[in-house]
């Protein structure tokens, strides 16, 4: 054997070694093909194909070079992929609250828990297995933030990737994108609560919180500087709110009212904090102002059912059309007081309002996503479709609320939120357009793992 | 035709909130003018322009394009004042501590509290918005004009004194004594929650410029040379009670029976604090001189009393013996349902002690705004003053007279002639007619309104 095949020798296992290292610990690609895919857009592709591997899109488009060792689900030229949907914030798998809180000695100088302040939770140490993950699924939600239930801070916003009931640290998609947040007050009654009991209490309270954590982390860089100087006493609930007092993630606040937004808005004057509004079914008056501080809204699509008198006036109208024998039901509505005339007519006007909320957050420029905000899967289908059928959003504008526009609310877009190469595989595989009644989720991709809920 | 009218009335509705920040102009002409700190005009003219009286007299003309209103046979007089009012909490009492100055009723103000246009109509145009009695310390005060269809932040009355509630009595040591076995438990555990908070509160500021002091030290010394401070954080609870020391914070304190009041000075004396108001006030009648020496003030009720054990040793002379002894006496309400009549209270002051009817609407108006450091800008009808009024049909002490018109910063907030029939605001779509209707009418007199929500809060 001379030199020159030594070398080629050494060449090709070098070539072999490489190439087995390429393919060993890479897993298998998987590709859905001959489907439309829908971007967050709303711009489809017809008859394409979409690959993924190791939980990253690799490839997507019509006429691709489908990867030998690819795991292929055909589309059949009938179904249909959109992006995996977001919910913004959800507390699913959070552990109950405690009940039967013991009295505290001390009412007004509660530990930080029961003040109702725990920042310093991860909901991953925290979460049980839940049936409302997998019916979310079903739902096509690939990808939540998570939060904890509890009160002024329940803790940190964990964005997982649902694929499972129990959620684990195997399902963490990052760290965490916030601190949540609300004016809830301290848990308990009258024998067990503590303060702060009121929402100008929570406020009073939230402020002395910054101040707290703000001297601690002075002294803890002041001592970092100078280790002769006392030792600061750790806080692990103080320093979990360094990040927001730095601007460095924000407040996921869940928050309705107009008065109530008004009153975050001068607490975040006073601390210059980042802040997500969660829920915020009344915001619409202050749509201008939300777009001028730049705070965005990751929506409730709860909206309130028709009061009945009108559902009742509608199908009373549509019956006298059919129905000549109308007069009686006519006096009858003349018989209300002016008083409950003009509640009607204010009522409606609120619903109106209320209905519209998001269309003129929107309209206003603001960034609105979505966040079931304790809203169950079971009753998103008839609030989607009340808002379609009303005109309020269309079917394209509510995928990009639960994709993209979510996904860059939280600060997530560069990694999920649409189907792009360089993407997580976030994907639904639908038998129909999406929000239409009669579709279903054929297949369900969290971050590249495939949950089939045909073959269930 | 029916539906369009009550369009026209919903439109009108919400057509307050389109002006509530503006300033009006007016011009009444031929009224009796009631200026409360000077005689009564009769056949008088009073010009409001941007808000602001800008003439009072006889014979005035009106100029082009002003409002006129003719004033014939009705009276004048400034907007009542309530120095004491729970009208539109969000909610009352912060009653989980004994001390929390820190809270604010700023922070809990309900601008769409229906209530809010009952008042109106009572000829009330600011009141003082206060924490409940449940603490020893409650929370501050929050002066308000009654912009009905404003914001929370429309309604704040630009310009007034900070004020903060005080407690004393059964309330505090009910409250935190009996329901959570924590001090205080007495009248003389009350003083000592006042006094050990304000040593502490002192005690921290020191603290605090040292470590200030330090800390500017530190960040220029360049050299490096200088060791920096150990941070004392900012607490906002003895800011404000420094702030009560240093006297930019009015305290009006929640109290009945003499021996507290006399406390109250007393400590209040080693403190260097001044300019504070008794509310209720029930026995302040037995230690009116010592009040009057003090140099405080009281606001107390008519005639409501025996709601409970240290509210029985009262009078419907207590008002009239702290006038006649040379106190800044107010009337004031408490309620949301006294609120609308606070001229009626106001009269039993002259039916029962023969009070000159000057200084019984005194007690309405500009005593009350001299209580909440306003009495610059509202309480009387004087050129430079804000056009906070209300015409009356009639002297506004007579049982038989009716607000006809109210303004705030020469705005018409009310109209007799034009008073829709539903006033509410903010009506949600699945807020049911019966209820709404019912728990937003007024229910007449509570029991102790300064404690409605801690009852609440009992009962969960």
């Amino acid at each position: 054997m001379n030199i020159r095949n030594i070398v080629a020798g050494l060449a090709i296992l070098v070539l072999v070694t490489f190439s087995e290292k390429a393919t060993g610990q890479d897993a298998p690609a998987h590709a859905i093909t001959n489907v439309t895919i829908h971007l967050a857009s709303g711009e489809t592709l017809s008859n394409s194909d979409i690959v993924w591997r190791n939980g990253i899109i690799v490839d997507i488009g019509s006429d691709l070079d489908i990867p030998f060792d690819v795991y292929t689900i055909d589309g059949g030229d009938s179904l249909h992929v959109f992006p995996g949907l977001i919910d913004g914030l959800a507390t699913w798998g959070s552990p109950e609250q405690p009940r039967n809180l013991p009295n505290l000695e001390d009412p007004g100088n509660p530990p930080y828990d029961r003040a109702g302040v725990q920042p310093e939770r991860k909901p991953v140490h925290y979460l049980n297995e839940d049936k409302s993950i997998s019916a979310a699924m079903k739902a096509g939600f690939t990808l939540v933030g998570l939060g904890l239930d509890g009160q002024m801070l329940p803790g940190q916003v964990q964005p997982f990737n649902l694929s499972s009931e129990q959620l684990t640290e195997a399902h963490l998609f990052s760290t965490s994108i916030g601190l949540q947040g609300s004016f809830d007050t301290a848990p308990g009654g009258w024998g067990s609560g503590a303060y702060p009991s009121t929402q100008m209490g929570v406020m009073a309270y939230f402020r002395q919180l910054m101040y707290d954590a703000a001297a601690l982390q002075e002294h803890m860089n002041y001592f970092e500087k100078h280790p002769d100087m006392p030792q600061p006493e750790h806080s692990e609930v103080l320093e979990a709110l360094f990040p927001l007092i730095n601007a460095d993630i924000p407040l996921i606040f869940e928050v309705d009212s107009k008065e109530e937004i008004e009153r975050l808005f001068r607490l975040q004057d006073e601390f210059g904090f980042k802040t997500i509004l969660v829920g915020a079914r009344k915001a619409a008056p202050l749509a201008e102002e939300l777009k001028n501080r730049n705070i965005s809204v990751i929506a409730s699509l709860d909206v309130n059912d028709k009061p009945k008198w009108m559902t009742d006036a509608e199908k009373e109208s549509k019956d006298s059309e059919n129905d000549k024998d109308g007069e009686d039901k006519s006096e009858e509505s003349d018989e209300l007081s002016e008083e409950e005339i003009t509640f009607r007519a204010k009522q409606e006007a609120a619903w109106n309002s209320e209905t519209q909320n998001i269309r003129s957050l929107i309209d206003s420029g603001v960034s609105v996503g979505f966040s079931s905000a304790g809203l169950s899967v079971k009753d998103l289908q008839s609030k989607i479709t009340l808002l379609v059928d009303e005109g309020v959003l269309t079917t394209t504008e509510l995928l990009k609320m639960m994709t993209h526009t979510n996904a860059d609310i939280l600060g997530l877009s560069n990694r999920v939120g649409d189907l792009k190469v360089g993407m997580g595989a976030h994907l639904i595989l639908t038998t129909g357009p999406l929000f239409e009644k009669g579709t279903k989720i054929h297949t369900h991709v969290s971050q590249g793992v495939i949950n089939d809920f045909m073959e269930n | 035709m029916k539906k369009i009218t009550y369009i026209f009335i919903i439109i009108g509705v919400f057509s307050v909130s389109a002006f509530a920040q503006d300033k009006g102009s007016v011009f009444i002409e031929n009224a009796t003018l009631v200026t409360v700190t000077d005689d009564i005009i009769e056949n008088g003219d009073i010009l409001i322009t941007n808000g602001v009286i800008t003439q009072i007299g006889t014979d005035l003309s009106a100029p082009a394009g002003v409002t006129v209103i003719d004033g014939t046979g009705k009276f004048v007089m400034p907007g009542i004042i309530d120095a004491h009012s729970h009208l539109n909490t969000v909610s009352t009492n912060e009653a989980r501590n004994p001390v929390t100055a820190e809270v604010t009723m700023e922070e809990s103000i309900d601008p769409n509290e229906v209530s809010i246009y009952r008042a109106l109509a009572g000829g009330v145009t600011s009141i003082h918005l206060m924490h409940g009695s449940a603490n020893v310390i409650g929370g501050q005060g929050e002066t308000l004009k009654l912009r009905y269809g404003s914001t929370q932040d429309g309604m704040r009355f630009d310009g007034a004194k900070r004020t903060i509630k005080f407690a004393l009595g059964e309330n505090p040591t009910r409250v935190h004594g009996q329901g959570n076995g924590i001090l205080p438990r007495t009248r003389m555990g009350v003083e000592q929650i006042i006094r050990s908070h304000f040593d502490e509160a002192l005690d921290y500021r020191v603290k605090r410029e040292a470590y200030l002091s330090a800390k500017q030290k530190y960040e220029s010394d360049r050299r490096g040379r200088t060791a920096p401070p150990v941070p004392v954080a900012k607490n906002l609870r003895y800011d404000v009670l420094n702030d009560i020391i240093d006297g930019e914070i009015l305290v009006h304190c929640h109290s009945y029976r003499a021996d507290e009041i006399l406390m109250l000075m007393r400590v209040f004396n080693d403190y260097g604090i001044k300019n504070y108001t008794f509310q209720h006030a029930n026995e302040a009648f037995k230690v009116a001189p010592e009040i009057a020496k003090n140099g405080a003030y009281t606001s107390v009720f008519a005639d409501w009393w025996a709601y409970k054990f240290e509210v029985y040793y009262s009078t419907a002379f207590n008002a009239t013996i702290l006038n006649e002894n040379g106190v800044t006496n107010s009337i004031n309400s408490d309620s949301n349902e006294l609120i609308r009549h606070l001229n009626h209270e106001a009269a039993k002051t002259v039916r029962y002690g023969q009070t000159s009817e000057a200084d019984a609407l005194k007690m309405i108006t500009i005593n009350p705004a001299m209580q909440l450091g306003i009495a610059d800008k509202v309480g009387s009808l004087e050129v430079g003053k804000q056009g906070d009024i209300a015409i009356w049909s009639g002297h506004p002490l007579s049982i038989y007279s009716k607000v006809e018109q109210t303004y705030i910063d020469g705005t018409k907030y009310f109209d007799l002639a034009n008073d829709p029939v539903d006033m509410r605001i903010d009506i949600s779509s699945d807020d049911n007619y019966e209820e709404s209707f019912t728990t937003g009418f007024i229910k007449g007199r509570e029991a102790d309104a300064c404690m409605s929500d801690v009852f609440q809060l009992i009962q969960e």
